[in-house]
């Protein structure tokens, strides 16, 4: 019984500690953001909320902000098209070396970014891309597409595929039978794909500093030669911001699923019970 | 109600399986099966698992594409059709039901699919609704339904467009007996007063003889036999169906003249038709009479001497097992009150008509 105890208590330090080491970076970079003081230092001496408004006064980072957004939705909107359509052709089609297939459409989660964007850098070279935003766009869903991949082929697999058969028993043909029942029920694995993508696009900085230029830098990029340039505390204003609206995404993503999960628990009162009581309701 | 129920009826059409077989690369799920269903009939398939009676009917719905053969549906080929034009309604095992929807979505998609407008899709969905008595929880997801009212609104949605034969594919087998036996009997009444062509598949030959007009027993993608419950129960024209069927006490061997000789006990018996071939003596237990020994046995009856095993009280009689002397048992169901009463461990006669057992012969591709 002691020693269960002893256990359990050991088990609790390593979580909270482990829960202190992902977070840590917060604690440091979010006090930072508030410092007075003309370079990156932590503990700050003094506060000042000036280095927000220096982001906020310098069309560059505004400039780099917008343009990591437009290429983030971009991406995003090509990665699920792309990503649901490869994941339908992995779960669902009958032909050779399907394994090598989904094996190529994972490979970018694999392979080293710095290898890709060194690859990708000598190639845009040549057609022109770097410092645009196709180029940007191009590159990101490759690294994007997987997780959407990921996400909706797993709610393929579970997918029952009577429900489009009896959706084409009862008069709707293939495409509708897909775009009624197959594509509503697979949507929330979509839009967790999405999520996934937009943030794979907006927090990339390995091929971003490869193909970024005075013509067009990502948000990531910008902070990248920010912090190597001029040790400059705007950094963390917007490291602290950046924070703030990834918070902001996966608890909303994280607060809908649970009142999701909660309405449907409670207007399903189980099926353990007999007819007989439902029908007196 | 029957109004409602007269305005969803409609005539059924009936459905020509023409010499229909489906082989996959080294089975064959079905072969050769040919099979007449009259509009307006109830039909099952009978069959064990991997017998071919679900892919038959994936088959007649269109999921399934035939290797050869054909199917009419009211006199027109369709095996070409594709699924969603054939008109036919379908009920799932696991109901099938469209998870995001509610139960008046589920019900009315036949409807919208069909363009219908939309004044007539409300009332159609609600008369649906009220053949099945459902119609209180149309706002309710599946998810917050029994098993017996998912099926029961699979069966709406099935019959809301008045197709021109609804299929079953195993519909009751996920449900527990008591409520299986309730939706036997409303199945039933929705037959008889839409009036539909039913091709209704099941494993359970006890649901198969309280629903069917005809059974078509299926083994190993053949068709077996076909007729009506009391011709597959009385004149199995297989051991297999004699078998299958209700239960049967069996007896091996050799039909000569109007005697049956039993394989191992060489016991001679007499039957009722005549004919010289191998085969088996199919006796049902309510035909198997029970006697003390040294009593009276009515002349054209054989008699078995043997050892009552077990009793068992049913309420509306008894089942009794006899053991013979070559350690066989047989299978005897007297009324529970009659003039004998057995007791386990005591000598009996058993006692049979001539007329009433009937002999199968062995076909090669039935023998077991």
């Amino acid at each position: 019984m002691t020693s269960r105890r002893i256990v359990r208590g050991l088990l609790g330090a390593l979580v909270g500690l482990t829960a202190l080491y992902l977070v840590a970076p917060v604690f440091i970079v979010v006090p930072m953001s508030f410092s007075d003081s003309q370079f990156l230092k932590f503990p700050p001496t003094s506060w000042s909320t000036r280095w927000f408004e220096s982001y906020f006064g310098d069309d560059e980072w505004i400039a780099s902000t917008l343009a990591s957004i437009q290429i983030g939705v971009l991406v995003t909107i090509a990665s699920v098209v792309l990503g649901t359509l490869a994941a339908l052709g992995m779960v669902r089609g009958n032909y050779p070396l399907r394994g090598a297939v989904a094996g190529l459409v994972l490979a970018p989660v694999l392979v080293p970014y710095v290898i890709i964007g060194l690859a990708v850098y000598a190639m845009f070279l040549q057609f022109g891309l770097t410092e645009t935003t196709l180029g940007f766009v191009l590159i990101h869903t490759a690294l994007a597409v997987p997780y959407v991949v990921i996400n909706v082929s797993a709610a393929l697999f579970s997918f029952d595929r009577r429900l489009e058969l009896a959706a084409m028993n009862l008069g709707a043909g293939p495409v509708s039978a897909f775009l009624r029942i197959t594509l509503p029920i697979i949507a929330p694995s979509m839009i967790t794909g999405a999520l996934f993508a937009f943030i794979t696009s907006f927090d990339e900085v390995v091929t971003a500093v490869f193909l970024s230029g005075p013509d067009l830098t990502t948000l990531p990029a910008k902070m990248w030669s920010g912090v190597r340039v001029q040790i400059d505390p705007t950094v963390a204003a917007v490291s602290s911001m950046l924070l703030l609206v990834t918070l902001a995404l996966f608890s909303g993503a994280g607060i809908t699923r649970f009142v999701r999960s909660r309405s449907g628990a409670r207007r399903n009162p189980g099926t353990a019970e007999p007819d007989t009581v439902r029908q007196t309701q | 109600m029957n109004e409602t129920i007269a305005a969803l009826a409609g005539t059924g059409a009936s459905i020509d399986v023409q010499g229909i077989s489906k082989r996959y690369r080294d089975t064959t799920a079905l072969d050769d099966v040919s099979l007449q269903v009259k509009a307006g009939e109830f039909i099952t398939l009978l069959g064990a698992s991997g017998s071919g009676k679900s892919t038959l009917l994936n088959i007649i719905a269109g999921f399934i594409e035939p290797t050869s053969g054909r199917i009419e549906v009211a006199g027109k080929d369709i095996t070409t059709v594709p699924p969603y034009k054939r008109d036919l309604g379908m009920v799932f095992q696991h109901y099938a039901l469209f998870p995001h929807m509610d139960v008046w979505e589920n019900v009315a998609f036949p409807l919208r699919r069909r363009k219908v407008a939309r004044a007539e899709v409300e009332r159609q969905v609600r008369q649906a609704l009220d053949v099945v008595e459902l119609g209180r929880l149309a706002k309710r997801r599946p998810s917050e339904l029994s098993g017996g009212q998912q099926q029961r609104v699979a069966l709406a949605r099935a019959i809301v467009f008045r197709p021109r034969a609804l299929l079953m594919d195993e519909p009751l087998g996920a449900l527990d007996k008591r409520l299986r036996e309730q939706l036997q009997l409303e199945i039933k009444r929705l037959h008889s007063e839409l009036g539909t062509t039913f091709v209704f598949v099941t494993h359970d030959q006890e649901e198969a003889l309280a629903m069917s007009d005809r059974i078509a027993v299926l083994r190993d993608g053949a068709l077996v036999q076909v007729g009506t419950p009391e011709e597959l129960y009385e004149r199995p024209s297989s051991r297999y169906t004699a078998e299958f069927l209700g239960e049967s006490n069996i007896f091996t061997g050799h039909h000569r003249g109007a005697r049956f000789i039993d394989a191992t006990t060489k016991a001679d018996l007499a039957v009722g038709e005549t004919g010289d071939c191998a085969g088996a003596l199919v006796l049902r237990p309510e035909h198997a009479h029970l006697a003390a020994p040294g009593s009276d046995i009515p002349i054209g009856h054989n008699v078995l001497n043997g050892v009552v095993r077990d009793v068992i009280y049913l309420g509306s009689g008894l089942r009794v097992e006899v053991t013979l002397p070559d350690g066989r048992a047989i299978v005897s169901r007297p009324a529970a009150r009659g003039r004998y009463t057995p007791e386990p461990g005591t000598g009996v006669l058993v006692h049979w008509h001539a007329e009433r057992a009937l002999v199968v012969p062995d076909h090669p591709s039935v023998a077991p």
